[in-house]
């Protein structure tokens, strides 16, 4: 019913991708991205140091992609396609936490803040006094 | 021992199970199983992923406010043990259970309400588009469409 059925494991044995996917080649993740975007780091990452380990000394970085270019022609041209655009639409949601995975079965912290404050207050009232 | 939740389908891990990774900035997920592992590791978003915990919420499929939330805590401060206080959890526990199940199915039953009448219509608005793959116009068919039509008919004086 509904959604047509697919035939499933078509892609399973398909090598690079699989290879990508290992925990050792992890490209920098959406919530880390955001972090990047906030403008005091995106200012850093602009005015870093040429690096000559990295591609085009470092210079021409997309960050939004979390990729290096070796010119700016290239970073310019990788601006304009797909794989960019589609990027910038997934940054645009708030990223997920672990925070929002245990918000979805009801468990949430309670470090009885209210107490410890109230607490705290006393103590200063008697140091006044 | 802490029971956490699993980062991708929110179910609880217990102590031996899953798989922990560590990102190079040290911040830790926590994987029930592989099938969570993986799909972290295929950067899929939870939130789209339709049998997990967060999508099931976010789509409205399941209860989100609701007062018997508020009684599972994580407390990061020590509790010294009183023996009259864990029983009386204990019991609150099973009691909390118990009234979250009800309304669980309450919420259930509101959720799928005028589903069989919505099934219903798609059938015969299935049938109306393509009845001659009901082995052509034969007498079967046609004994179909009249039953339908009555029965439209019927629910049409019914409604007036």
């Amino acid at each position: 019913m509904g959604k047509c059925q697919r035939k499933k494991r078509n892609h399973h044995s398909i090598r690079d991708i699989s290879r990508a996917a290992r925990t050792r080649a992890r490209t920098k993740d959406l919530d880390q991205i955001h972090e990047d975007l906030k403008p005091e780091n995106a200012e850093k990452i602009k005015n870093a140091l040429p690096d000559p380990d990295l591609p085009g000394m470092g210079q021409n970085y997309c960050i939004p992609c979390a990729r290096h270019f070796t010119t700016s022609f290239a970073l310019e041209n990788h601006l304009k396609t797909k794989i960019h655009k589609r990027r910038l639409k997934a940054l645009k949601e708030k990223p997920y936490t672990q925070k929002e995975a245990e918000a979805a079965v009801g468990l949430t912290t309670d470090n009885d803040a209210k107490r410890i404050a109230s607490i705290m207050n006393a103590k200063k009232d008697e140091m006044q006094q | 021992m802490r029971l956490e939740k699993c980062y991708f389908c929110s179910s609880t891990i217990y102590p031996g199970h899953g798989i922990t990774f560590v990102r190079n900035d040290s911040k830790v997920f926590r994987f029930c199983r592989s099938k969570c592992h993986k799909s972290f590791k295929m950067k899929r978003n939870p939130r789209k992923v339709r049998w997990t915990k967060a999508f099931r919420k976010a789509a409205g499929k399941e209860m989100v406010i609701d007062s018997t939330f508020e009684f599972e805590k994580r407390r990061n401060i020590p509790v010294r043990y009183d023996r009259d206080m864990m029983a009386t959890t204990l019991k609150a526990m099973k009691r909390v259970q118990e009234i979250r199940q009800r309304r669980e199915r309450v919420f259930y039953k509101n959720r799928m309400k005028g589903k069989r009448e919505h099934e219903r219509q798609q059938n015969i608005k299935t049938i109306k588009k393509n009845v001659e793959l009901i082995s052509g116009p034969t007498l079967k068919a046609k004994e179909l469409l009249q039953k339908i039509s009555e029965k439209e008919t019927k629910t049409e004086m019914d409604l007036s």
